[in-house]
């Protein structure tokens, strides 16, 4: 067995996989190390995975041990169940040149933001792509991608969403055939025997340690990573001393925004689509009651005439809540998904298939997932799950394919939010931005 | 407080109506609701699985009466049904090992147990083997038999591991018993466990009971699958 293989790793005894004897002589050797579950210092309690600090999450087991409830889900880590971090040989990766088979051709504005990535990667730096959906990001990474194979360098693309890491990954293996991969997220089986390339949930990042030479973080603004202050942490923790980090998202929370603004980041925002059409700019529609009655089972005219309106064309509907989408689902007899939804994957793929011609949803599948020649509409668009960053990936649904680049998306609504103006202005400026660029 | 399924915060405001009603509440409503207890008029007696109005008894407690002539377990209580919900629920309490949730069990198991049981029954939980135990911290039945302020006979071992897999009926039925007792015991005796499958198991640790000097074993179960 290649002990380099492990190097980078922070995990449990049984996730090390090792039989007791070598796991043994490992530790003697002090190829691997322990670290403790869980630390107290200074009256604070931290895991040492997760870093939760937050008491709440913290839980006992029979002989008074604390254990984390926070990060339980990947194994539990308690006073009496600690890490194991790698500290033997540094796996050294073989360098592979001309690894990217993709044929296709960037647009001008892709091809200055995978110079930009290339330049990052050989500077060890930061850098924050700000692109549009569909801007074609994946294409964007491919150059950056080839120069870390070439030098030999680990790279990480890390993402808060499965459904990006299960998209994504298929697309990169047909692309970089020569480079060994694995996709890591909740319930994926493979395993990571130091590959050339990981592309993870950013969750997964809480087993590294002092792994990577380059990360770049998709969705960098997306659900659970913007909220949950461990798994920067933990991107930073799985990152070597030298390395270089890469954001990429279409929406930059205000600290990006702010950094960028105050020259901390590099920024290369990419205002247009990979087909240079512009961005479709929300319609605002009021209607007076519409949550009450939404809840009634009533729906509204200006619903149906928007239905009526697509004449066969394909559509989605947003929805702010589960029980919302439910109803909604009875009175149009439309099926619905949300993220508990045991046939979200079936319903999908439907949709996707043209066996289905409108799915109700919640915000799972505001981004990542994307369907060629949609209309979108978006049902108590002034409720407060409707964030800007969720209104500006919504209306990124349509108008996603070269052949049918246009597509209707509609806000309909109570009483206007700062969230929807704002999601609007942002279409507004990039599309003049882009007009600039052209 | 915080539920301890959703981590949302449960500090509710005083009400004259839950001033009566004073509860140790430790999971949201929400995530209470998502649990189904076992109900119905037609269930069998003895085990508390769902038959058709004709019958009394499942078929497992049929065979039981009729092919061996005697049964060691007298009854069987369960609380809730198996569903989708319980299934991940216990996944993260068993097999996770995330201790903390066995108090989301706590009022429905005390419930239960004063309203099927007297106090002076002896509370036995199911073993686990040793190296089962070591893996996962705890034994789970017996942190559910610690809900009930009684004491605990832990005088149940496990001779060989849990495995119970691929079997025939008949050879579930028949099959070795897992269990030796390491002292005696007398009386009313209560096996907990966790899960009532096709009760072969308890039966097993209750015939062990009985061996032992048992007047009678009943069970109570969290789950009837
Ligand atoms: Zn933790
Ligand atoms: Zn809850
Ligand atoms: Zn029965």
């Amino acid at each position: 067995m290649d002990a380099n293989q492990f190097s980078g790793k922070l995990l449990l005894k049984h996730e090390w996989n090792l039989d007791d004897e070598l796991f043994e002589l490992w530790l003697q050797k002090k190829w691997i190390q322990e670290v403790p579950g869980i630390v107290r210092k200074f009256g604070v309690t931290m895991c040492q995975r997760c870093f939760n600090t937050e008491k709440k999450y913290f839980g006992l087991m029979p002989g008074d041990i604390t254990y984390c409830r926070k990060c339980v889900a990947m194994g539990r880590l308690s006073e009496r169940e600690p890490l194991y971090r790698w500290s033997g040989p540094e796996n050294e990766l073989e360098p592979i040149p001309n690894s990217c088979a993709w044929e296709g051709k960037l647009t001008p504005l892709q091809e200055e933001a995978a110079h930009a990535i290339v330049r990052t990667i050989q500077t060890k730096k930061r850098l924050l792509i700000s692109a549009v959906c569909g801007a074609g990001k994946t294409e964007m990474l491919y150059k950056g991608i080839e120069y870390a194979a070439e030098h030999g360098l680990r790279l990480c693309i890390a993402t808060p969403r499965q459904d990006v890491v299960r998209e994504l990954a298929p697309r990169l293996r047909r692309d970089f055939p020569s480079l060994t991969s694995a996709a890591l997220y909740g319930d994926s089986t493979e395993r990571d025997h130091g590959a050339h390339l990981v592309i993870a949930t950013t969750h997964q990042m809480l087993r590294y340690q002092n792994a990577f030479d380059v990360i770049i973080v998709d969705e960098v603004d997306a659900f659970p990573f913007h909220k949950d202050r461990s798994l920067p942490k933990a991107v930073n923790r799985a990152l070597k001393p030298k390395h270089a980090l890469i954001y990429l998202t279409a929406t930059p929370r205000f600290n990006l925004k702010l950094q960028t603004a105050l020259k901390l980041i590099p920024t290369v925002s990419i205002p247009m689509r990979y087909h240079e059409h512009p961005l479709p700019v929300p319609t605002f529609k009021r209607v007076h009651q519409l949550e009450k009655q939404l809840q009634a089972y009533e729906l509204p005219k200006l619903i149906l005439d928007w239905i009526e309106e697509r004449k066969g064309r394909r559509f989605l509907l947003f929805t702010p809540t589960i029980e919302l989408a439910q109803t909604l689902s009875q009175s149009l007899s439309i099926p619905y998904v949300h993220s508990e939804s045991p046939d979200r994957k079936e319903l999908v793929m439907k949709f996707r298939t043209h066996q289905l011609n409108a799915l109700i949803t919640t915000t799972i599948l505001e981004r990542g997932v994307t369907f060629p020649s949609i209309d979108v509409a978006v049902l108590l668009a002034d409720h407060h799950v409707f964030d800007e960053a969720a209104l500006v990936q919504i209306a990124g649904r349509v108008g996603r394919s070269a052949d049918d680049p246009t597509g209707d998306i509609t806000f309909f609504y109570e009483q206007k939010t700062n969230a929807m103006v704002a999601a609007r202005q942002y279409t507004r400026i990039k599309n003049k931005e882009a007009q600039r660029k052209r | 407080m915080h539920c301890l399924i959703c981590f949302r915060d449960i500090t509710e405001a005083t009400t004259w109506q839950n001033l009566w009603t004073v509860k140790e509440k430790n999971i949201c409503d929400d995530c209470e609701s998502k649990f189904e207890k076992v109900k119905g008029s037609t269930l069998c007696e003895k085990c508390m699985k769902p038959v058709s109005e004709e019958v009394n008894l499942c078929g497992d407690c049929y065979e039981w009466q009729e092919r061996f002539q005697q049964d060691p377990l007298i009854q069987n209580v369960s609380i809730f049904t198996y569903n989708d919900y319980m299934k991940d629920v216990m996944a993260c309490f068993k097999y996770r090992g995330d201790y903390e949730l066995v108090h989301v069990f706590k009022e429905a198991i005390k419930d239960t147990f004063s309203e099927h049981f007297k106090h002076s029954f002896q509370l036995v939980p199911i073993p686990l083997s040793d190296e089962r135990l070591s893996e996962r911290g705890f034994n789970q039945a017996e942190a559910l038999a610690q809900l009930i302020d009684l004491p605990i006979y832990n005088v149940l071992k496990r001779t060989h591991s849990e495995k119970q897999s691929k079997k025939s009926k008949l050879e579930r039925l028949t099959s070795k018993n897992p269990f030796r007792a390491n002292h005696p015991i007398s009386g009313d005796v209560l096996i907990i466990d966790d899960i009532y499958t096709t009760g072969t198991t308890l039966r097993q640790a209750a015939q062990t009971l009985i061996d032992h000097g048992a007047t009678t074993v009943s069970s109570l179960t969290l789950i009837r699958s």
